[in-house]
């Protein structure tokens, strides 16, 4: 469970004494959004557009076993950090490429399937976090905070429909899985990784290296 | 993750056996696009043995389903478990794959 941090005296020595011992909690976060929800919404009723969300976050996440490291939901987009303590203890899923080729998976299941009544397509932004703390401000919720995943809300800019987009350092921890394993660099959905490309986003003090993974 | 084929006198059965997984599903892909390229293009999937599926998996059963479909052939799948056939359910599979209850009742269509 996150770290509750709650002191009324905003000058309080023991949030500070708090503050300085939480540790970091390095792990992959992910943003997921849900492509064209918000016009549905004006276009129909809760019974078209609530029927297709329920397929597609269950796609997403269930059949991945993910449901547990979902953190936040808002609106249509959905936030899930899954630490690296947590990877490795996985019977499956339990490398940072398997990671990424099940969600390459679910992306492609979706945009694939024969029904497009079903399911609507995602976006998907994906980043291996450093920076970042198990904390929460509010009492009873799990969060985590961190300029990491400020940085993973920034790659979503960069995605469109039927794209992932994978941090430089999320790619190299993938890439590094593949080497562990024995396995050629282009196995499976790695081998449509683009080229890097390099952006400065907004707030983000140093050049951001970022590839993509366009679902075909 | 373990194949095992038989080759009867109407299809090709493909028996899985253990997960499927990221980690294993390109020993099943390899298996089916040789099948389908030597012009095996009746095969049953039988998932008896299956404990486990994850979207990779999935995702090369599309692709074979796919294929097949487009060589007019048939691909069918039997004996799922529990577990495997709620994967199918909320990934949509179970209206578009030809699913039997057993070997036996899936033969009947080849």
């Amino acid at each position: 469970m996150a770290q509750y941090i709650h002191f009324k005296d905003p000058n309080s020595e023991e949030m500070i004494r708090l503050l300085e011992r939480i540790p970091r909690s390095p792990g992959t976060c992910f943003f997921m959004d849900i492509n064209r929800s918000t016009d549905m919404k004006y276009q129909g009723g809760l019974k078209d557009w609530g029927r297709k969300l329920n397929n597609t976050f269950n796609n997403l996440l269930f059949a991945n076993h993910f449901q547990h490291n979902v953190v936040k939901g808002i609106g249509d987009e959905v936030m899930l950090f899954i630490p690296d303590e947590e990877l490795r203890k996985k019977k499956s899923n339990n490398t940072y490429f398997a990671l990424l080729e099940d969600i390459y998976a679910s992306l492609f299941l979706i945009g694939h399937h024969p029904d497009p009544d079903l399911f609507l397509n995602c976006k998907v932004a994906i980043h291996y976090c450093t920076e970042v703390y198990h904390i929460t401000f509010f009492e009873g919720a799990n969060d985590y905070y961190g300029s990491d995943i400020d940085l993973t809300a920034r790659l979503m800019t960069k995605c469109i429909e039927n794209r992932i987009v994978l941090s430089e350092g999320f790619y190299i921890k993938a890439k590094n899985d593949l080497i562990s394993l024995g396995l050629p660099l282009e196995t499976g959905c790695m081998e449509r990784v683009s080229d890097r490309f390099i952006e400065n986003f907004k707030g983000v003090p140093e050049s951001t290296s970022f590839r993509v993974i366009d679902i075909l | 993750m373990e194949l095992k084929e038989q080759k009867t006198e109407n299809c090709m059965i493909i028996s899985i056996h253990g997960r499927l997984d990221t980690t294993n599903y390109s020993i099943l892909e390899k298996k089916l696009m040789e099948l389908i390229e030597q012009h095996e293009d009746k095969i049953l999937i039988d998932c008896a043995d299956m404990d486990y599926v994850s979207s990779s998996g999935l995702r090369i059963l599309l692709m074979a389903l796919k294929r097949i479909t487009l060589a007019k052939g048939k691909f069918a799948l039997c004996s799922l478990q529990e577990n495997i056939r709620e994967i199918f359910e909320i990934s949509g599979f179970t209206n578009i794959f030809d699913i039997h209850l057993n070997r036996e009742d899936a033969l009947k269509v080849f």
